[in-house]
Parts: structure tokens; C-alpha cells; sequence
């Protein structure tokens, strides 16, 4: 967060695309877990979501 | 930059799983309650829309249909006990996916180069909306409990694919705009329901058609809230994270 964070333009093309990475790799491993992993106790935990948001359950 | 993306999905995740667990839990927790009761007495007469008192898939043997997928439930699997524990999890499991979602659209905004704002980030999660709600709801419709056909397995992986095809495909379209790609993208959104999706149940069942049409269309009215929620939000908390650190430093 040091550099300027006024406009994307202003960023370095790493540090946006570590960025773009990490979220990616945290989103899809939030996404997974609340929709997809099979442990049981997740399953029961996150079913109802799981309906609704139109997930593949059971 | 990764700590302003992560800020603004933590906010965008948390209203809009605010939001969709307070219409979750009015107007579809309901009807899968309904539904279980069904699936657990199949002869029960006219039930009632009792309150949130009971347990996710109670006392019933609900993995028999697919025991190796399932991992053949039985009541010593732990899960949320009836009422607010129930009610605290399904949120809990909102919030979750919610900041998995906005940080998926905060990855693809900072990717194409975007600057995130309301009304970009609305934008952009209709696309998230189109991908992950709609289009694998074509193939595959929202089902309650005990409705469930094919495969586990084979379910979830069409719907990543589907998923994944129509994402490209929007991408290709509207950002790409080329004619090639938007010839490309058509295909990428056709093509999973050429493929086909698995098998919904055709069987006859003793739930009502009418619990399991309202569940889909207030299932994907759900799903376009918690979307339209976390774009509009996330637009906002990513001025309003751009703006302090702006005054801070």
C-alpha cells in the first residue's frame, strides 16, 4: 500500500498482478469450501447456502 | 494493492451475505426445511412453513442414494443443531462464499484493468451472476433437497465447466470485442448445453412442483441480490480504502 493508490494506472504491473494472483487463489479457496468440499461437517455446516446458491449438493 | 482488494471483499462479502442470509432465510430455509420433511415422511399431508427448528438432513439416511460420493451420512456426522445454530452456519457459509466471490470480481477487475466502481463493479458481477447462477442453472436447476439425479461427481463438474465456459466466454464478448472472439465467446457460452447436462430427477416425488419452482426463482433472485450486492459494495470499498490511504499517508 505504499505506492499511490489513486489509480490502477500508477501501480506496477507485478505487484498488480501478485495481487490478482493471491485474490484469485483466496477467492477460489473461499468459493470451494463454501460450495464444494466434501467433508461432511462443511457439507451440513454450509447446506443451505448450498441450495440456494444453486451448488451441486449431496 | 492486495491489502485495498482484500479490504473492499471483506466489506463487499459482508453486506452482501448480510443481505442474502436475511432473504435466505425468509424465503428459501423454508421451503428446504419443507422439502426435508418430505424427503425424511414422504407421506406427510400439507406441511406447514414451521419455523427454522430443524437439523440439516435430521435423522434421515440421505447419502443412500450415493453412498460413495456422499460418504454414506449417518446421524454420527456432526452437523448444526436445529434453529439459530442452523441459522448462524447458513450465514456463516454466506459470508464465506460472499468474500470469495468479491474477491474473484476484485481479481478480475484489477486483471482487465478496470478501476473499480459501483458502477463497474455492478457491471461485472451481472457477468459473476450470469456465470455461476444462470448458466449453470440451465443445465442443472436449483434443487431442494431429495430432487437430486446424477452423479455428484458429475454435477459439480459440469457446473465448473459451465462456469468457467460462460466466464471466458462474457470475457471474450464484452471485453475482447473482437469479431473472432466474440465468435469464440458464443460458443464458449453454447457449448456446455450442447454437452448436455447430467440428468435432473424425472422421478415422481411427493414434494409439491410448486415448492420446487418457487425454490428456483427465488434461488436465482437470491443469487442476482448477493451478486448485484457484492459489486455495488465492492466498488464502494475500494474508493473508500483508495481514499484513506490516500489521507493517511
Amino acid at each position: 500500500m505504499s505506492t499511490n493508490t489513486l489509480a490502477l494506472a500508477g501501480t506496477r504491473t507485478n505487484e498488480r498482478l501478485g495481487a490478482v494472483l493471491v485474490a484469485a487463489f483466496l477467492g477460489l479457496g473461499l468459493v470451494f469450501m463454501a460450495g464444494f468440499a466434501p467433508a461432511m461437517a462443511l457439507h451440513n455446516a454450509a447446506h443451505d447456502f448450498r441450495h440456494t446458491q444453486n451448488f451441486p449438493c449431496h | 494493492m492486495i491489502i485495498r482488494l482484500v479490504s473492499a471483499a471483506l466489506v463487499a462479502g459482508f453486506l452482501a451475505a448480510v443481505v442474502a442470509t436475511g432473504l435466505q432465510l425468509a424465503l428459501t430455509s423454508p421451503l428446504i426445511i419443507a422439502a426435508e420433511r418430505y424427503e425424511t415422511q414422504a407421506s406427510l399431508s400439507a406441511p406447514t412453513f414451521v419455523s427454522l427448528v430443524v437439523r440439516v438432513h435430521g435423522g434421515h439416511d440421505h447419502g443412500a442414494k450415493d453412498p460413495a460420493v456422499s460418504g454414506g451420512e449417518t446421524a454420527s456426522e456432526w452437523q448444526p443443531g436445529p434453529g439459530l445454530p442452523r441459522m448462524v452456519f447458513t450465514a456463516l457459509a454466506t459470508l464465506v462464499g460472499g468474500v470469495g466471490y468479491a474477491l474473484l470480481l476484485g481479481a478480475v477487475l484489477l486483471a482487465v484493468g478496470r478501476e473499480p466502481t459501483p458502477e463497474t463493479g455492478l457491471r461485472f458481477a451481472v457477468a459473476g451472476f450470469l456465470a455461476v447462477a444462470l448458466a449453470p442453472a440451465l443445465g442443472l436447476p436449483p434443487e431442494l433437497p431429495g430432487m437430486e439425479a446424477a452423479p455428484l461427481a458429475d454435477r459439480q463438474f459440469w457446473w465448473v465447466m459451465t462456469a468457467t465456459a460462460t466466464a471466458m466466454g462474457l470475457y471474450l464478448i464484452a471485453i475482447r470485442r473482437a469479431p473472432i472472439s466474440i465468435a469464440g465467446g458464443l460458443v464458449l457460452l453454447v457449448a456446455p448445453h450442447l454437452a448436455g447436462a447430467p440428468e435432473t430427477s424425472h422421478a415422481a416425488s411427493a414434494l409439491p412442483a410448486g415448492y420446487a419452482a418457487q425454490f428456483a426463482a427465488r434461488s436465482l433472485g437470491i443469487a442476482f441480490v448477493f451478486w448485484a450486492v457484492i459489486g455495488l459494495a465492492y466498488g464502494w470499498a475500494w474508493s473508500l480504502f483508495g481514499r484513506r490511504t490516500v489521507v493517511h499517508a
